[in-house]
């Protein structure tokens, strides 16, 4: 409840703001966001430059079901961005092309201004190393324990010792608070306990972003509370860059910094949760937001 | 001149003629002897054609009357512990086609046998002395029957009998002895079926005399296995492969061995090889053939074990960066390996029984022991033996996949052991203690998630958690 009190007052914070008219609805967001993380206004403007940006993102399954259509999306540092929409609006696709587990039909998605698309398999294992995933069902190793599922990468891929790997393995599962849950192997776990390892798998590997693909939408409701609690947290802290496709509308409102809404395969509107919450400016936004609440 | 040679020589034929006889006459060893014509023995192996030492027996022994002798006596030693005492002697003496009415008295006496004629025996006559009762040394081996004789100028040395091949007593040959003397086991036999399939004396024999067929059975396929797992698995990554040609050798390799018989594959391997003149061991070339073949059954089973791990581990792997190999040898292979073990024992245990096809082309293995046994016995026992020979090892084995599949299956609902908490959760409240004491049961999976809940609140604002 503190938590949510704080966030609160976060919000009012965002208010404060003087948005600049011509300014749009993500740069505004932006300019809240900068604020809010105390940088200054000269250092927007100047622009250090988004750490995932999409430029005319399409993508087709079978050549036939279009699925995204020329999605435009930049995403900065530290920020928490929570992509909404209904089913098949194409935001997990989105998500999935970042990492590219999902190969993009055209466009280009660019990391810290990396092209990221259309480059050999051993490159993309190097782009994805800062690209962390959370998914949907979780997708623990069921033979390993929470432990090892949170050290293997770190091992096999960050070539770190066993102690350290195992160190920084403890550290984040206690984060997440199943500091007393890292020998159990994933069957014996419950769904929020998994999701949690999950979490600690993504985060361990220090990722420069971390993508949520609805990760509680699996979960018992009574479960759903305490994974978004974690990801709170890890909001909280700051230093994370988050994209987090969710229908956990409590979240949006909460946590993020800006909110996209999506449908039929097109960024349809976003910009500050309260804005597109409270006024939304797109009629399909303000019917789905309707809808839900 | 030349008369007179010609009568010196007729003089000379006759006086050498002359003398030859008298010779003859006075020492009649050499040309008069008693001949030995043979000596056999009645085999006395229970389902076999053997002569087995230190067990009753019947020795017949033949001899002729030879050269104008007059045979009053005949003595037969055997060698080593042979003995006759105890033995019963038929005597039988045959004139030609007719037989002839020759009277005596056996007198044994340890390894020797002595026949008294009531009256000698004369020229012409075949003798034969067939012994009941007698045993052979026990250690077994080429027994020679010696022994003397007496004609009317005294003793002379009888010829040595082409040697009888006799089998070694062993506490096998006893324990079958002291079935054949049982009741209850001659009345067991009496039943067509039980004596068929079930005569004791047999399976005993057969239990072990198969053992050498049933190790190298064992060897085969243990030595095979895993030269067929290494196979199997290379085959089975090929055709999972984006590789259009590792992918196309793969599927007509496994297609090629799955898709005709064992039988077939062993048959050209065997008589195929030797015809390039590559010979090969034929308990390499069967090891060889097993684990080729198992190796494409194998290569189905890896196959559709790696299809079987959701799509979702491997974009886990992918997600933490790892690379195809890393993927699948850390996550995917050895979930894979957890998914097949019964399927693969499954294998395990056809490619044991399979290599009983190998007996079509001479090795030596259980089959053809027990095939060899019947044939001389004319009994089914010896196939029974190898049933159970094989059973004893199939048996546990389908027993283990039973365990195996029941174990995976609990597990994968979130059974199993558990392990301990650590003492962090001691730290929170009641309820995280409760779990921590970890009764095993899958409900309780989801008690903890509260009471953890609550921890994770703590530890993100401390100060405000009675809020909660």
């Amino acid at each position: 409840m503190a938590l949510l009190k704080n966030k609160q007052h976060h919000h009012h914070r965002h208010h404060k703001v003087d948005v600049p008219p011509a300014m749009d609805a993500e740069a505004a967001a932006k300019l809240a966001f900068m604020h809010d993380k105390k940088l200054s206004k000269h250092a927007f403007f100047e622009g250090e430059h988004p750490v995932v940006r999409i430029e005319h993102l399409n993508k087709t399954f079978d050549g036939e079901t279009i699925v995204l259509r020329d999605v435009n999306l930049n995403v900065w540092n530290g920020e928490i961005v929570v992509v909404l929409g209904p089913s098949g609006s194409g935001k997990s696709t989105m998500l999935r092309c970042i990492n590219l587990l999902e190969t993009p039909t055209a466009g280009h998605i660019l990391i810290e201004d990396d092209e990221i698309t259309g480059k050999p398999a051993k490159e993309v294992n190097f782009i994805r190393r800062e690209l962390g995933m959370v998914f949907q069902s979780f997708n623990l190793f069921p033979h390993l324990t929470a432990l090892e599922n949170v050290m293997i990468g770190q091992t096999k891929v960050l070539k770190k010792s066993k102690e350290e790997a195992r160190a920084e393995a403890i550290k984040q599962l206690e984060a997440v608070g199943l500091g007393d849950r890292i020998d159990y192997k994933p069957p014996q776990l419950s769904g929020g306990q998994q999701q949690r390892v999950a979490i600690a798998r993504a985060v361990a590997m220090h990722p420069k972003v971390l993508l949520f693909d609805e990760p509680t939408s699996a979960l018992d409701p009574e479960l759903v509370r305490d994974v978004l609690n974690v990801m709170k947290e890890l909001a909280l802290h700051g230093d994370m860059t988050m994209i987090v496709v969710t229908h956990e509308m409590g979240f949006a409102r909460d946590v993020a910094d800006r909110v996209v809404f999506m449908e039929g395969g097109v960024v349809v509107e976003q910009g500050l949760p309260e804005d597109v919450f409270d006024h939304p400016q797109n009629e399909r936004t303000a019917q789905f937001l309707g809808s839900i609440e | 001149m030349t008369h007179d040679k010609r009568l010196g020589k007729t003089r000379f034929a006759a006086l050498v003629t002359t003398l030859v006889l008298a010779l003859t006459f006075l020492f009649p060893t050499g040309a008069f002897a008693l001949t030995t014509n043979k000596a056999t023995a009645r085999p006395n192996e229970k389902g076999g054609s053997g002569v087995i030492g230190g067990l009753d027996t019947r020795l017949t022994w033949e001899g002729t009357v030879e050269g104008g002798e007059q045979v009053s006596s005949i003595v037969l030693t055997l060698p080593g512990n042979g003995s006759f005492d105890g033995a019963s002697t038929k005597i039988t003496a045959l004139e030609g086609l007719s037989r002839a009415n020759v009277e005596g008295e056996a007198t044994a006496a340890g390894n020797t046998l002595t026949v008294d004629f009531s009256e000698p025996v004369s020229e012409g006559l075949l003798l034969r002395l067939e012994v009941e009762g007698m045993r052979f040394p026990s250690e077994g081996g080429d027994i020679v029957v010696s022994g003397t004789y007496v004609n009317q100028s005294g003793e002379q040395q009888l010829a040595d009998s082409k040697p009888i091949k006799t089998i070694a007593n062993t506490a096998l040959q006893q324990m079958v002895a002291a079935l054949d003397a049982s009741p209850a086991v001659e009345a067991w036999n009496s039943n067509p079926f039980l004596g068929m399939f079930f005569k004791p004396q047999l399976m005993l024999t057969a239990l072990f005399s198969l053992v050498p067929g049933w190790l190298l059975c064992l060897m085969i396929v243990v030595i095979a296995y895993p030269f067929a797992i290494i196979l199997g698995l290379i085959f089975a990554l090929m055709k999972i492969s984006k590789h259009p040609l590792l992918r196309g050798i793969a599927i007509v390799y496994i297609n090629i061995l799955r898709g005709t018989p064992l039988f077939l594959q062993i048959y050209i391997m065997f008589f195929g090889l030797p015809m390039m003149n590559i010979n090969i061991d034929n308990n390499v070339l069967g090891v060889i053939v097993i684990a080729i073949n198992a190796s494409a059954y194998l290569a189905e089973i890896f196959r559709a074990g790696i299809q079987s791990i959701p799509q979702g581990q491997y974009e886990a792997a992918s997600s933490l960066g790892m690379s195809y190999f890393q993927t699948m040898f850390s996550i995917i292979l050895p979930q894979t390996v957890r998914r097949v073990i019964p399927t693969v024992t499954s294998d395990f245990i056809t490619s044991y029984k399979d290599t009983s096809l190998l007996s079509s082309v001479g090795v030596m293995e259980l089959m053809m022991f027990s095939k060899n046994l019947t044939s001389v016995s004319g009994n089914m026992t010896p196939y029974v033996a190898a049933a159970i020979f094989y059973l004893v090892v199939t048996l546990p084995l389908i027993k283990v996949v039973t365990i195996v599949e029941n174990r995976m299956a609990h597990a994968e609902r979130g059974g199993g052991h558990r392990p301990k908490a650590k003492t962090a959760a001691a730290q929170g409240d009641s309820q995280d203690e409760s779990s921590a004491a970890g009764t095993a049961v899958h409900a309780e999976a989801l008690e903890p998630e509260a009471s953890t809940m609550g921890s994770a609140l703590t530890s993100l604002s401390p100060a405000t958690a009675q809020e909660v």
